[in-house]
């Protein structure tokens, strides 16, 4: 009798200790693909290794959208990741989701992680209300590419890239190539993208919201249809019409491709493909410029946005997982992971150690081009104009800006008609949305 | 052996002969059930409700998404579009395929490479097809612009300008669904037998003719079953082809109701305006149907 019951208790003992050493899995949602994906399962893999206790999966869950709609689902299955990467713009959705443990909580807690090393920029857009709701990772803000070798051609100093918007203009006009009556190179390229129109707004320090761009309190109306919005419509409609900047359509892949072959000089673009343009470059034997995006003259200068997405982290109501999930952000934030994530991406780093790490290891002496990149950010102001806008349905939102410089593009509106118009469908969209949250 | 007993025996067998054929059914039921029926009736349910994009605030609001919908005036101009854009591209559509048929019905060497080839657009999937054509598109690197600005000196802004852009998703469609067409045109020119048409020539009935008179009518439930196949196929799966090439634009000229859908559904996630959507666009389907079986279906030849 003894003896069965101290086989019993042994076995007990040895089961329970076993389940307590098992490691703790976390599933982690990430939206990106290709050379991209690999590296974030770098990365994950070498948490995996240096973490004995903790499982990180990583699952490619499709692009930003489809991430999030995939989140979505899941959680409304019961089944939802531990960690998932959101876009910038899904910010108040997954605030509002109610399923989410803010970051907040765990910076509070853990004296051992120094919230300071995140750059005021970047951490600026992930704080809604004062608390930082998710961990920031992959950022970027938009700059301009440019043809040095183009500029040389057409006789413009390539170490002196236009600042303002009508040297801008004039440098573009000048870069822009006809034979025969027809346009043979243009001097700018973009895809139509209604983060471009975000970022002149931060650029001339213009607010796209009410209530502080929605970070002192929600979002109840849209202002960009202000001096400052019409600004921007206009500067660019004045070049497609005189053929110096031709359209690239929407998404990015077209305008990237006139650029690349060399049939438009200049072009705006993410930071995060500087990767790309570098390679695009080399294999055309052309030289690869980059400056930071020009500023309308007399109107005071703010800065620039990042994108980019963020890490969640979904509340599972388990102590063990949040813990983990936890560690694997705090440490991917760490110097020593942001400069692999920034050099092998194009995205730059979130941690302060980290870009000062890289300027002295002489990264940015050999790719000056990455060094603009950065170097515009941390120019930036940190105020709610450059801290960009909040609101539930900012796909909305930047998809209905995307339509209005088309149709004044194709002279279906006026700039001032269109941004009137965008304006009010915001306005519509803020209303619906935010009457689910009354 | 016992009468009774031999009588019981057979109403086993009866029964369960009556019983097999449900019980086969089983499978097919539970899949559609699972995976169409109770998503209709989840979407129709969800069309009276507002949603926040995660589901934890569901508000009953009766009509108002159908009200707010039908009051658009995008969605007006949509259903424009989409009309266009389906009606276009069936009628067109179907036109080229018959003539693309009629060639690779021809008895020359190597013809079945040829019928690889137009059948080949079939296999890519509409997001393939949308970026390849983007990129013959391209208003300066593209294939296409590049012919027409020598050809017609003419610098075609074709998917950021209006109607080209809903010209150039048109075309697209047709190109993507040709081979399926064609597929089908094929095996119907092939089941006419030789013999009517060496009647028809004797009678002294020239080409257009005997095209008209005995090729037309002999395809014409051919023809039927394909165009509600391509009704199906604009009305559903453009969507994939829109979103790389236009993305809706310029303007919103180019949003077919199912990129709207997808678009509320997907991107801006409002489900209950989505389903809303969906739910107008299956009533479309029905009547669009029903008409086809009830009056058209009558003017169909079968043999």
């Amino acid at each position: 009798m003894w003896r069965k019951f101290m086989v019993f208790g042994m076995v007990l003992v040895f089961a329970v200790s076993f389940l307590l050493a098992a490691p703790v899995t976390i599933r982690f949602w990430h939206a990106m693909n290709g050379p991209l994906g690999k590296m974030v399962q770098k990365l994950v893999n070498e948490f995996n290794q240096t973490h004995p206790n903790i499982v990180v999966k990583a699952d490619y869950a499709g692009s930003y959208s489809e991430t999030l709609s995939k989140t979505i689902a899941a959680v409304k299955g019961g089944n939802p990741p531990d960690i998932v990467q959101i876009y910038d713009i899904g910010t108040q959705m997954m605030i509002d989701s109610g399923v989410i443990v803010p970051i907040q909580k765990f910076i509070n807690e853990d004296k051992s992680f120094d919230v300071n090393t995140l750059i005021p920029q970047v951490r600026g857009y992930y704080t809604v209300g004062g608390k930082l709701y998710s961990m920031p990772f992959n950022s970027s803000n938009p700059v301009i590419y440019y043809n040095k070798t183009l500029f040389k051609k057409a006789g413009l100093n390539p170490d002196n890239p236009p600042t303002t918007w009508k040297q801008f203009e004039e440098v573009a006009r000048k870069l822009t190539v006809k034979k025969n009556g027809k346009t043979i190179q243009y001097g700018f390229t973009s895809g139509l993208i209604g983060w471009f129109f975000e970022q002149y707004m931060a650029v001339q320090n213009a607010l796209m919201f009410n209530n502080g761009n929605g970070r002192i309190k929600r979002a109840t109306k849209a202002v960009f249809d202000s001096p400052a919005g019409l600004r921007i419509f206009n500067f660019w409609n004045n070049m497609i019409q005189e053929g110096i900047m031709i359209n690239g359509g929407p998404g990015w892949d077209n305008a990237n491709a006139i650029f690349a072959s060399q049939k438009a000089a200049m072009l705006l673009d993410s930071t995060s493909d500087v990767g790309m343009m570098l390679a695009e470059a080399k294999q055309g034997h052309w030289e690869l410029g980059v400056m930071a995006l020009p500023h309308p003259a007399n109107v005071p200068y703010g800065g620039v946005i990042i994108g980019g997405a963020s890490l969640w982290m979904i509340n599972t109501h388990n102590t063990m997982k949040e813990k983990a999930a936890w560690e694997f952000l705090k440490w991917l934030e760490q110097a020593k992971q942001q400069v692999q994530w920034s050099e092998g991406t194009g995205y730059f780093p979130i941690n302060k150690n980290a870009i000062t790490k890289m300027m002295y290891e002489g990264f940015y002496a050999k790719y000056p081009q990455y060094l603009t990149t950065v170097f515009q950010l941390l120019m930036s102001k940190v105020d709610y104009a450059t801290r960009g806008g909040v609101t539930g349905v900012f796909p909305k939102i930047r998809a209905t800006i995307e339509q209005a410089l088309s149709k004044v593009f194709d002279h279906a509106m006026t700039p001032a008609q269109a941004l009137k118009w965008a304006q009010d469908q915001a306005d519509q969209a803020m209303a619906q949305y935010n009457s689910l949250y009354q | 052996m016992h009468p009774a007993f031999t009588l019981a025996h057979q109403e086993v067998i009866d029964l369960s002969k009556k019983l097999i054929p449900y019980l086969l059914l089983v499978p097919t039921f539970l899949i559609i059930g699972l995976f169409i029926y109770y998503p209709a009736v989840m979407t129709f349910q969800k069309s009276f409700y507002r949603v926040s994009p995660f589901g934890n605030r569901v508000f009953f609001v009766g009509l108002k998404n159908f009200e707010s919908l039908f009051e658009s005036p995008s969605y007006q101009q949509e259903a424009f579009t989409t009309l266009i854009f389906v009606v276009v591209s069936i009628f067109v559509g179907l036109v080229i395929s018959l003539l693309f048929s009629l060639l690779l019905n021809e008895k020359v060497p190597g013809i079945g490479i040829f019928r690889t080839i137009i059948f080949s657009p079939y296999a890519v999937s509409p997001a393939i097809a949308g970026m390849l054509w983007s990129f013959l598109l391209n208003p300066v690197v593209g294939y296409v612009s590049y012919a027409f600005l020598r050809i017609f000196g003419v610098q075609t802004h074709w998917l950021t300008s209006y109607p080209a852009a809903l010209m150039a998703i048109i075309v697209a469609t047709i190109w993507q669904n040709l081979g399926f067409n064609i597929i089908f045109f094929l095996s119907g020119l092939q089941g006419i037998p030789e013999s009517y048409y060496e009647a028809a020539r004797i009678d002294g009935a020239g080409a257009v003719k005997r095209f008209f008179n005995i090729t037309v009518p002999l395809l014409s439930p051919i023809t039927f079953y394909l165009a509600i196949m391509d009704v199906t196929f604009t009305m559903f799966s453009s969507f994939g082809i829109i979103d790389i090439m236009t993305q809706g634009g310029p303007g919103n000229t180019t949003t077919t109701f199912i990129y709207r859908l997808y678009r509320d559904g997907f991107i801006y996630f409002n489900s209950g305006m989505a389903s809303a959507e969906s739910i107008v666009l299956i009533l479309i389907m029905g009547i669009v149907t029903f008409i086809y079986f009830k009056f058209v279906q009558k003017a169909v030849h079968y043999r």
